[in-house]
């Protein structure tokens, strides 16, 4: 007997209906993969994975990374929850291209910071060797170092920890050192020098092939170039001193920042001039008083962490899905600057304490690698 | 629907397709509405439309649905050529805006059907090669998935669960997150 008509489309038609499941809904992802063997098979399948990232061209945000004086809390913006979503004794320095960079204060000594690589989708965990520095005044980042790579599914490739720290005394010499996991090492430092300022832990922005780090007086910024190995020093308009800026990639591609003035958000991007000179252009600018945000998750982001500045200033940038978030005597807000779209995500939340995380999260299930060669490992996720 | 003749001849002569559903109906329909569909654009290039364009596997009633749609969206595709020259001004984006917004309600309106209908018209999309219809069924079952359990999913669509309860049991297990 024929089967009923629905079963012969879903046989048929059965991926051009599951790659469209949103990307920022893993979890009806996961369900839809318990429904047969057929849909579980395509699911967990590497040519599901890879028409579905074609279709869906940017990872989404699945959520992102809070800091309390206990440890960090993964915040879901999504539907996706990692297996351990609060990692005590843990302070967070990165996220980018599918992995998030901690440093373990569990195990913390003055001079000795053990490094972690954190991966929410698979919970795997990267230690890397303890670094020798006196952490007081320091930032770092981490990033993927596959060559030709797209970053849309780096997943598990080589990669690479940029850590820079000043001097303890004086605080007029910035030094870098590098962690690359193809070497398994920390490189010699390499330092330049400066007047007296600190490094902010959570200013950090990957611009085209160099790094960037924002200092306090916010009257310089620090470039590391990846290719050069190379420091330098930018120095920032005086219009600038004693903004709070976040540094970002700005949708232009070049080096932004996103900053809050007279209850205006703006967006700014640097520009190279003749001769080289370069100036800062203001590239957009929303009026946060005439917003009316479209939803509230209300999620409960407890006040554990006290601010260093008034609202309302910008807390962090995910410039890969071009989303602003701010904090204001409303709470935590997001910005979406593609769609305009103003959303309230919860209460009170720290200055310093937000580090947005996006992958891609499609599940590659054992029970369809039964019999496979490969190790499940190998495709736990993209 | 079979609107065969009428009116505006000047251009219906040179560029009007005939289809012909399972069912033996007739459409005539511009070149441009027929030309949605990638099947039919290669059989039209290929000269092979003369006498009209057989679909066996597309029944009178959903192709009429199926021109529906392919009218309103070719409109949209011509305004949109329209609309792509020098001209810049606000008038124009405001006209765009109001188009397109239009053509969402179009689009909303055209997947109230029940669910028989809209997976015939996905088949029907998916033999004729018509990317925007395919994307707009398959899509609108994908949001039918959100939320729901795989019982739901299974009940709704008709699907066997071969899965042993040992399978299910390690699936659950490796992706608890998801059924919290």
């Amino acid at each position: 007997m024929d089967p009923p008509q629905p079963a012969a489309l879903m046989e048929e038609l059965v991926e051009e209906v599951l790659v469209r499941i949103p990307p920022d809904d893993p979890a009806s992802l996961v369900r839809a993969a318990l429904v047969c063997k057929r849909w579980c098979l395509l699911i967990s399948g590497a040519s599901f994975r890879r028409r579905f990232r074609e279709l869906h061209p940017t990872p989404p945000m699945l959520g992102f990374l809070y800091e309390r004086y206990s440890g960090v809390d993964f915040v879901q913006t999504s539907s996706f929850r990692p297996p351990h979503a609060f990692r005590e004794d843990w302070r967070m320095l990165d996220a980018r291209h599918g992995r998030v960079l901690v440093m373990d204060v569990g195990s913390f000594s003055p001079m000795d910071t053990e490094f972690i690589v954190w991966d929410p989708v698979t919970d795997g965990l990267q230690k890397l060797p303890i670094l020798e520095f006196h952490p007081s005044s320091w930032s770092a980042a981490l990033l993927c170092t596959t060559a030709g790579c797209d970053h849309l599914n780096c997943r598990g490739g080589p990669f690479l920890v940029v850590v820079v720290v000043t001097d303890v005394f004086g605080q007029r010499r910035t030094s870098a050192y590098t962690y690359s996991s193809e070497q398994g090492a920390w490189s010699e430092p390499i330092t330049v020098q400066h007047h007296n300022d600190c490094i902010l832990r959570l200013h950090r922005a990957l611009v085209g092939n160099a790094l960037y780090f924002n200092y306090e007086l916010n009257t310089r910024i620090l470039e590391y170039d990846l290719v050069r190995r190379e420091l330098s020093i930018i120095n920032l308009p005086s219009k600038f001193h004693g903004w709070h800026i976040v540094l970002m990639e700005a949708e232009d591609g070049r080096l932004g920042f996103a900053t809050i003035q007279e209850s205006k958000m703006s967006v700014w991007s640097r520009e190279s001039g003749p001769d080289g000179y370069a100036g800062w252009a203001q590239q957009r600018v929303i009026e946060l008083d005439k917003l009316q945000p479209v939803s509230d998750c209300n999620l409960p982001v407890s006040p554990d962490v006290w601010a260093i500045a008034y609202p309302p200033y910008v807390v962090a940038v995910a410039d890969s899905v071009s989303v602003i978030f701010m904090w204001t005597d409303g709470g935590l807000f997001t910005i979406d600057l593609k769609s305009n779209q103003f959303k309230r995500i919860g209460e009170f939340i720290s200055n310093f304490g937000v580090v947005p995380y996006t992958s891609f999260c499609t599940p590659a299930l054992s029970v369809a690698s039964m019999g496979d060669e490969r190790p499940t490992t190998d495709a736990s996720s993209a | 629907m079979a609107s065969a003749g009428s009116g505006d001849e000047k251009a219906a002569a040179a560029a009007m397709i005939t289809l012909i559903s399972s069912d033996n109906e007739k459409f005539e329909v511009t070149e441009a509405t027929a030309t949605l569909s990638q099947t039919i654009r290669h059989m039209i290039e290929d000269g092979c439309t003369d006498g009209g364009v057989p679909l066996p596997n597309v029944t009178s009633k959903i192709l009429a649905r199926v021109i529906e749609y392919c009218k309103k969206h070719a409109t949209a595709a011509a305004g949109e050529e329209g609309s792509s020259s020098s001209f810049s001004d606000a008038a124009f984006l405001e006209v765009d805006r109001a188009f397109l917004e239009e053509l969402e309600e179009f689009d909303d309106a055209f997947l109230e059907v029940d669910r028989a209908t809209l997976f015939d018209l996905i088949l029907a999309a998916n033999y004729l090669d018509i990317k925007g219809l395919l994307n707009l069924t398959c899509q609108k079952v994908a949001d039918s998935v959100k939320g729901k359990t795989p019982e739901q999913i299974r009940e709704m669509y008709n699907i066997v669960n071969d899965l042993t309860p040992e399978e299910e049991a390690e699936i659950r297990r490796e992706t608890q997150w998801a059924f919290e």
